[in-house]
């Protein structure tokens, strides 16, 4: 155990353990407490054994999802593929289990070797074939996700009764619900895996790689573990959920996504790795299940219930401030809020990763660096389109056009979400604040060309205004980005169906339609304006003080401190660009389909990620150039439309996406 | 010491909350019924318009004094929908009205439900539980009017490109199958590209550019979209192909689409752009938003110890060329008389799902599908 202390305390020397190691689960778990004892209050029946029996049962696939999230979280990765995971397990128990205990069980060990050999597949291409997290897990949810869609075209299946009537009984007279039995077995294996030399290892990898490394730690092997035991957790979140739902469809997990990281960060486990636990994990899923309750039992109906959702998220997460933030004079108003207090630990231990300085000119060898990770997507490009031409024959001006039209929205995007992700953020509002944005863009201009001259000002502002919000809650309350930033996208959604009513009225003026769709030398005005954006987007992340800045945050929060950066404005201001961002995109967006439509961001969200990290951005911050994700964005946006053009059946084609996806980017391997 | 003072003073304003809210419950005499609506997404047109049928239902001055009536959002994530299902019974209700996200993972809590007594009522989703009733349209009779009505407009021979919805679902692979086995008996028909448009009007027009960039608009010649026509006939004007050369197209009910089938130069008050009559050769099924009033109703039945049916087909209303008829007002009864589409000035959103009328449901018009507000 003194190994345990010496390695954890590498990073942060000064930090009290025993209490800071107990604050995740136990704020979790004061949450849980207080939403059980409001049920019980408010509610007429009160919070009876019947509740404790449903909940138990509702939160046990989230709960084990968020087990093996948060071992992946711990070793610093970052793993996308859960949801799929669990989709392909249930469809694959549902059209195979049959009655008797001998299949129940090999069917149940199946399941969970199905995980663990999803999970083994991510550990192996993190951790040996060194590709970002975020880009090996995407690519294996695409797959799962397309196998689960082969195994399964639609919801059906059938599970024998006594098979769901294992996981959802209970113990001692119906006292114990089986489900919270299951839960804890799990944090039972958890906490044996903790005391063990591997579970220490587990948290050191995450503290500091460089560290663990020089201490003789296999790295490489521990990250490895890490990602195949957490395919172990998703195959049983799998197993219960096909229990608990007597059948199998092949997109029943895809929804949990970004409910488990709600759930890791409400229960205190730092995303980046090396602090937290799989407890607070497994009550943070209970907890967000409740939030369900809560909202019945106030009556928050319908429009008000994303607002409620966002804000009990944030009241749940408002326990833990991110410690790798400093507090600052944002504004001043930390101090405002007399929060302030002196900073401590400001010895530099950290060194930064940024790109090596070579003092020899030569552009090649002066962006070597820069090349090498932003070239792979342009060159796989290349291929893509090469394909193209050789499919359909030819590769003409409006194939060209619809391309980069199509591509123009995540370009925008990439530049707002790429700056927050080169700060070590990650923004989850997009899609609601295009959606708002295109809301209110053709509600104010009812397609009335001569107001869009205030008009588009005035939703900029707006995407600014958001964006502020989002900078606020990370820099001046310091809570997770996520928890911030997906708060805020259930807000908005709230917002723009109370403003719009339900039905979006008013039309996207002619002058911006043309724009999107209009025919300027061949292509769309877009295409021009595209150039403009693109050259201000690389001169500011590349040319400017602020550009040097987000990489110097990103870099190491408190070596551009002392340096002095003022962190916190320049963490906001990622977020208002990113605010910024999205509005115009809403904008833009409105003008392509003419109005705007409800849900109309929705596909962003995860293709802004996608496409940047392909362009090897490093989703853990600082490494990253905009033209590299402007790459990223026109490759994925080629492969998907050389799909769309093929009469394939979707299945095949997120297969495929997936695995050229994962293909593309093994070239692009930091050495 | 400040802090645990601010403490007590939370706790007790707390209290004191509550305590008022269990004073102001209303006492009456006959103690109305508590019906819950468990929606699937908020942020979709046409759910937005099926919530606000039932809300108009539950208005409605049948069923106003008789019931509670309260709405509650499950998003996508069916994990959610069954916890809300089982937190409403327990919240004491006697009827839940549902939009089923799986149509088969809730079948665990809707039997629990039953059990408790409680009426559980599907719409347009299916929910595969004996116990359960349901309200939808023919699935397989939707995917079939179209691709039939599309393959006899080009006399069983060309290029047909199709846009589904969501991959994976019940709804939409019944639907695609239907219209792959009408396809079928056309060897001369060919789908040349298929994609998904998310049954949205921004993932219809990003699934069609990226078919068009491989395959220009002059060789297809038909288009099956389950949502979208409209955006496929906006396409093709801004693409520059006059009125006469537009591809047909099948598809459901959007406000737009119905008013691009007018004849081309028709005079309509509020019409711009590409939401204008153009003589679309097209064919327009409805997929009625009512389903979700009709459910009301189902369940208020069951409820009073009427019978009713475990399963209400609602029939799809295909409307045709030169069937298009303007309404005055929206009313039930005018709907009733034949009208099928709204005054643009009225209805300023083309993407507006204008399939609101059914037979059994006096009730709803189009004040009912915008706002909640039942018919007088």
């Amino acid at each position: 155990m003194a190994q345990t202390h010496y390695l954890y305390n590498i990073k942060n020397p000064l930090r009290r353990f025993r209490v800071d190691v107990y604050r995740g689960p136990a704020l979790s778990m004061i949450v849980m407490f207080i939403f059980v004892v409001l049920l019980d209050l408010v509610s007429p029946t009160g919070f009876t054994q019947a509740d404790l029996t449903y909940t138990a049962s509702g939160g046990a696939s989230l709960a084990l999802a968020a087990i093996g999230q948060t071992l992946v979280v711990l070793v610093g990765g970052f793993d996308l593929s859960g949801g799929a995971i669990i989709s392909f397990v249930n469809v694959v128990l549902a059209t195979n289990l049959e009655p008797g205990t001998a299949s129940s069980v090999s069917w149940v060990i199946a399941g969970l070797l199905i995980g663990t050999f999803f999970g083994a597949a991510n550990g192996l291409v993190v951790a040996y074939l060194r590709v970002q997290p975020v880009v090996a897990t995407l690519s294996t949810m695409f797959v799962a996700q397309g196998l689960a869609l082969l195994v399964l075209d639609k919801p059906g299946g059938n599970v024998p009764a006594p098979f769901s009537q294992f996981f959802l009984g209970s113990l001692f007279d119906g006292s114990l619900p089986m489900p919270l039995v299951i839960v804890s077995l799990a944090l039972v294996g958890w906490a044996l895996l903790k005391n063990t030399r591997f579970g220490t290892y587990i948290y050191a990898v995450g503290s500091d790689r460089d560290a663990a490394g020089q201490r003789g730690i296999n790295v490489r092997f521990v990250t490895f573990t890490a990602y195949a035991l957490a395919g172990t957790a998703y195959g049983a979140a799998g197993v219960f959920l096909t229990a608990q739902t007597a059948s199998g469809d092949p997109l029943i997990g895809a929804p949990l996504l970004l409910q488990v990281f709600a759930a890791v960060v409400i229960g205190g486990t730092r995303l980046g790795g090396g602090r937290g636990g799989c407890v607070g994990s497994a009550v943070g899923a209970y907890v967000l299940i409740l939030i369900v309750n809560v909202l019945l039992v106030f009556n928050f109906s319908s429009y008000y219930a994303t607002i409620a959702e966002g804000l009990i998220l944030i009241f749940a997460a408002s326990g833990h401030s991110s410690s790798d933030l400093p507090r600052t004079n944002w504004l001043d108003l930390a101090s405002i809020w007399g929060r302030r207090r002196p900073a401590k630990n400001q010895e530099i231990s950290v060194i930064p990763r940024s790109d090596k300085v070579h003092g020899l000119p030569g552009f090649f060898q002066r962006n070597a660096d820069v090349l090498r990770y932003t070239m792979p997507a342009f060159v796989c490009l290349g291929i893509i389109i090469a394909i193209q031409a050789g499919l359909y024959g030819h590769v003409g001006l409006s194939y060209l056009n619809s391309q980069i039209t199509l591509a123009s929205f995540l370009i925008i995007l990439a530049l707002g979400q790429g700056t927050v992700v080169l700060t070590g953020g990650l923004d989850l509002s997009l899609p609601w604040a295009i959606c708002l944005s295109g809301l209110l863009f053709t509600d104010w201009t009812q397609g009335d060309a001569a107001s869009t001259i205030w008009a588009i000002p005035a939703v900029l502002l707006v995407g600014a205004a958001i964006g502020m919000l989002n900078g606020f809650g990370v820099v001046g309350l310091r809570l997770p980005a996520i928890v911030v930033t997906l708060a805020m996208n259930g807000i908005l959604q709230g917002v723009a169906l109370l403003y719009c009513n339900g039905t979006p009225s008013g039309m996207s003026p002619e002058f911006v339609h043309w724009i999107m769709t209009g025919r300027v030398l061949g292509f769309s005005p877009v295409s021009w304006l595209l150039i403009l954006f693109v050259l201000f987007g690389v001169v500011l992340l590349g040319q400017t003080v602020f550009g040097r800045r987000i990489y110097a945050v990103g870099n190491s929060v408190r070596v551009a401190r002392l340096a002095g950066v003022n962190v916190g404005v320049t963490i906001a201001s990622a977020y208002v660009l990113s605010g910024v961002c999205s509005a115009l995109v809403g904008i833009l967006l409105a003008g392509f389909i003419g109005q705007a439509s409800l849900g109309m961001g929705d596909e962003y969200l995860l293709s802004s990620v996608a496409a940047i990290v392909v362009g090897g951005t490093l989703i853990t911050g600082a490494r990253g150039k905009y033209i590299g994700m402007v790459g990223g964005v026109l490759l994925l946006t080629a492969l998907q439309t050389v799909l769309a053009s093929s009469s394939l059946p979707e299945a095949t084609r997120q297969i495929v996406f997936g695995a050229v996806m994962l293909a593309a980017v093994v070239t692009l391997r930091d050495a | 010491m400040r802090r645990e003072m601010a403490t007590r003073m939370l706790l007790a304003a707390a209290l004191s909350i509550v305590s008022l809210c269990t004073l102001s419950l209303p006492v009456r005499a006959e103690e109305p019924i508590k019906v819950f609506l468990s929606m699937s997404f908020v942020g979709n047109q046409w759910q937005e318009e099926a919530a606000n049928t039932i809300r108009a239902m539950a208005a409605s001055k049948k069923y106003k004094e008789k019931v509670t009536f309260e709405v509650q959002v499950a998003g996508p994530n069916a994990q959610k929908q069954i916890q809300q299902i089982n937190a409403m019974v327990q919240a004491g209700a006697k009827a839940i009205i549902v939009y089923p996200i799986s149509p088969t993972a809730l079948n665990q809590a809707v039997k629990a439900a039953c059990d408790k007594g409680v009426t559980v009522v599907a719409y347009d989703g299916e929910i595969t539980e004996p116990c359960a009733y349901n309200v939808h349209i023919d699935q397989a009779e939707d995917g079939r009017v179209g691709a039939q009505w599309l393959a006899d407009y080009l006399k069983g021979k060309g290029n047909i490109v199709m846009i589904t919805g969501v991959a994976g679902t019940s709804v939409d692979s019944d639907r695609v199958a239907a219209s792959k086995k009408v396809f079928a008996n056309y060897p001369e028909i060919k789908i040349v590209a298929e994609a998904n448009g998310m049954w949205g009007q921004q993932g219809a027009r990003t699934a069609l550019s990226k078919i068009v960039a491989a395959h220009p608009w002059e060789t297809i010649d038909g288009i099956l979209m389950q949502v979208g026509c409209y955006t496929a006939a906006s396409m093709q004007d801004e693409a520059g192909i006059p009125d006469d050369k537009k591809i047909p197209c099948a598809g459901e009910q959007s406000q737009g689409h119905r008013i691009q089938m007018l004849p081309s130069g028709t005079k309509v008050e509020g019409t711009s752009g590409t939401y204008r009559p153009m003589g679309y050769p097209s064919i327009s099924y409805s997929v009625p938003a009512s389903q979700g009033a009709i459910a009301f109703k189902v369940a208020m039945d069951v409820i009073d110890g009427k019978n009713p049916p475990k399963t209400t087909i609602v029939p799809i209303k295909p409307v045709k060329m030169g069937e298009v008829r303007i309404c005055e007002t929206g009313s039930w009864k005018e709907m009733d008389e034949g009208c099928n589409v709204f005054k643009p000035t009225v209805v300023t959103d083309p993407g507006f799902m204008s399939g609101i009328y059914t037979s059994l449901t006096p009730e709803i018009g189009l004040a009912a599908a915008l706002h909640g507000s039942p018919e007088e």
